[in-house]
């Protein structure tokens, strides 16, 4: 058991996808113990028809596609893995009774899925009214919109960030990276460590609900108020309305980048003796002449390796980062030092840290992800008290698995 | 006084902030909870929004002090019960005397941590999302890599910072916490990692495509754009959105691994039936069709959402100018939106 501050807490993680996952990631990463209650097909069907898009865990399935999902796998370290068909009369009977033994519940269903399987807010409080369920709807469930289906990108396109994000003006650009999962997956954490701690307060539990959508217009807070001020606001590129010079710049070999961002006068003066720029000009100076400085900076760093650029950067005080791609990263000197990729999986695969470092709090004791149902018994044993002759009963009448059904 | 405190019996939990826009949002989630938040003002960092802009945004509700000496702020800070603070590198945070404070809950926020060789390398969140897998990810295949705009990581490393700290204060023993940036960064891209150790494949970027999923990119339409999002299970009901079911029968889509390598096909299909439809049509059969599709909207029409609003998702801050605004509501706060005011900078200590 990870030996953090939420050591402890009971958490039953029925998240799926990306949000809910990170969000439980980040909980159990700070010692809470995340039980994660499954589908008997949440991880897909017995056979995957095709490849995951993060492929497999050691490069094959191995006879066991489900158990080896990479994406799934890199989500769901320090965890326990219950899987129970809800759809069962039993099924609802056990997460009702894991419930009124959790302190979280998490789930990211959409809108009112819980509620039809009967295990929606009212049922859970009644078997547990300390319990604090977290809710991760799309759109949540209130409003014109709260039906709708939502994922990461059609989110992002909701959240203003369109009209910042781009080359130039009047272009229609998406991160494509789903921005919204992780705001969410972040923001997931922080609510329940919050409502723990409200609940010791008030002494019960509550319902708090955190939309994929409303975590996105939150991260445009300072646009949405500029536009009410009057500011313009229209997309940069890789420029910013405070730094000049600010932008990605080729570096020798393919497809290679790096990332410079002049803060000050003073940094610039480096910056310029390096490139052989004009030192003296300031920052309105440079913004009017920013076409004709990204043409000098390129040209010194076309001539460098992306690391070397940044070092010769580094080193005359200017702040640059390569724009690293994974291999950098597992390779990069300052995440070896602080052992940020030193958790491996046991097909191998090193796997991202935990960003919080924490006195007392270490990755020696972290568990790889479980295998589908890997702690059935053992968990309704510590939980609920039930015997191996329990589990066994319920696994016969289909009701618990550690397997998708053939 | 409402959340967390108000519902103490003790006084308000103390907090101090010190620093930019990471700690700026931490200390922001604080006050939406109910605490005494205390900002001292430092230099102000770089932001994609006016001064006053930022303000409104994340200072509201908070005290701020101005011109703190060391002294007051080894005073401040060993009178607070959670101390949260960015600095611009490992040592300048020791600089301010932050290992001397005594409050027991501290979270310091530097670009990449307290510890390791570039503990002190300058950054600013463009070169961090470039160093931490990011940026390599945004943009088109045949040009540079786009930046993300705003402050994306900032608020995120804030919000990490809040959890440290809640964790830390729910234990109740005393714990000190260091976020990296750069960390965070790494900790919230989904396929950088696994694909490259898994399939020995590096993410790249592709525009606004997904790429490993087709089609999930933006159309344009008849007043706008539209973000369509079709992972394999919904492809059966892609076919009924874009009332094209004959192409459940074309080999060229039948699986997902044949809709990649026949993407610019799909996609010129898709941009055909989409472009004379306007995004309310649109949207209205991506629901019929249960088909997760989001308009793309801009700033002013986010600010219109009649969503949000039926929500009750705003809050109101007015500014010392007496500018009143609308800002988005910490998107899990339990209690309804409020109304809150930004505070002159003082030189008095509160505490």
């Amino acid at each position: 058991m990870v030996n953090g501050p939420l050591t402890g807490v009971r958490v039953l993680d029925l998240t799926h996808v990306w949000a809910g996952p990170l969000g439980a990631r980040f909980l159990a990463d700070l010692g809470a113990e995340v039980v994660c209650i499954e589908a008997p097909f949440g991880r897909g069907p017995r056979v995957f028809p095709e490849e995951p898009m993060g492929g497999w865990m050691g490069g094959e399935p191995a006879g066991e596609p489900w158990n080896r999902n990479a994406l799934f796998v890199k989500l769901h370290r320090n965890r326990r893995s219950v899987c129970v068909d809800l759809k069962q009369p039993q099924g609802k009977a056990l997460l009702l009774r894991l419930a009124a033994e959790a302190d979280v519940l998490m789930e990211n269903f959409s809108a009112g899925t819980l509620d039809d399987l009967g295990l929606g807010y009212d049922a859970l409080r009644e078997a547990n009214p300390q319990l604090i369920y977290l809710a991760l709807p799309g759109f949540g469930d209130t409003g014109p919109y709260s039906r709708w289906l939502a994922f990461g990108p059609t989110v992002e396109a909701m959240s203003g960030l369109t009209q910042m994000m781009g080359y130039e003006d009047g272009e229609v650009r998406n991160s494509s990276t789903a921005l919204n999962d992780p705001m969410t997956g972040t923001h997931a954490a922080a609510a329940v460590a919050e409502a723990l701690r409200r609940r010791r307060r008030v002494g019960h539990g509550e319902r708090v609900e955190l939309t994929l959508h409303g975590s996105g217009v939150a991260f445009s807070g300072p646009w949405l108020v500029a536009h009410q001020l009057g500011e313009p606001l229209e997309p940069r590129g890789n420029g910013h309305p405070d730094m000049s010079p600010h932008g990605v710049y080729p570096c020798a070999g393919a497809d290679a980048w790096i990332g410079i961002a002049c803060e000050d006068d003073t940094v610039w003066q480096h910056l310029a003796a390096l490139v052989g720029a004009d030192a003296r000009l300031n920052r309105e100076h440079r913004a009017a002449a920013a076409a004709d400085i990204d043409r000098q900076i390129s040209t010194w760093t076309r001539q460098r390796d992306k690391h070397a650029a940044c070092l010769e950067l580094q080193a005359a005080g200017v702040a640059a980062g390569p724009v690293n791609a994974a291999a950098d990263m597992l390779a990069d000197v300052q995440a070896g030092a602080r052992g940020y990729f030193d958790f491996a999986e046991p097909t191998g695969e090193r796997m991202p840290g935990n960003p919080i470092t924490m006195t007392g709090l270490d990755s020696s004791a972290w568990r790889p992800c479980p295998k589908l149902g890997e702690d059935n018994a053992s968990v309704l044993l510590d939980w609920l008290g039930m015997s191996g002759e329990d589990v066994e009963q319920l696994a016969g009448r289909g009701v618990l698995h550690d397997a998708p059904p053939a | 006084m409402r959340g967390l405190a108000a519902l103490s019996e003790k006084r308000a939990e103390r907090v101090l902030e010190v620093g930019g826009h990471a700690a700026g949002y931490c200390g922001r989630l604080f006050v939406r909870a109910g605490a005494d938040v205390v900002r001292v003002e430092t230099t102000a960092a770089p932001a994609w929004a006016s001064q006053e802009a930022m303000d409104l945004y994340l200072h509201a509700g908070k005290r701020r002090l101005k011109d703190v000496d060391r002294a007051t702020l080894a005073r401040l800070a060993d009178t607070a019960d959670v101390v949260i603070t960015e600095a611009a590198g490992a040592t300048a945070l020791e600089a301010l005397g932050y290992d001397d404070w005594s409050c027991p809950t501290k979270v310091a926020i530097t670009p990449f941590g307290r510890t390791g060789p570039r503990r002190d390398w300058r950054a600013t969140p463009a070169t961090l999302l470039a160093m931490g897998g990011q940026t390599t990810l945004s943009g088109d295949a045949d040009r540079a890599p786009l930046t993300i705009p705003g402050h994306y990581l900032e608020f995120q490393g804030g919000a990490l910072a809040y959890l440290a700290a809640n964790a830390a204060l729910f234990e109740g023993a005393g714990r000190t916490s260091d976020v990296s940036l750069f960390e965070v960064s790494m900790s919230l891209t989904q396929f950088s990692f696994i694909r490259w150790q898994c399939l020995g494949d590096e993410r790249s970027r592709h525009g606004n495509a997904y790429h490993y999923l087709v089609p999930m990119n933006t159309f344009a339409c008849a007043d706008g754009a539209v973000y369509v999002n079709v992972v394999p299970a919904f492809w059966d009901a892609f076919t009924v959105f874009i009332d094209r079911p004959e192409l459940l029968l074309d080999d060229r889509f039948s699986t997902n691994a044949l809709r990649v390598q026949h993407a610019a096909e799909l996609n010129a299909l898709t941009a055909e039936v989409l472009a004379p439809l306007t995004r309310a049509q649109i949207i209205a059969r991506a629901e019929a069709a249960r088909l997760p599709v989001g308009a793309v909207m801009s700033v002013a029409e986010v600010l219109d959402d009649p969503h949000l609003a039926a929500r009750g998702f705003w809050e109101t801050v007015e500014h010392p100018t007496g500018v009143s605004v609308r800002v988005p509501s910490v998107p899990f706060a339990p209690a309804p939106a409020g109304h809150w005011r930004v505070q002159d900078a003082e030189a008095q200590s509160p505490w």
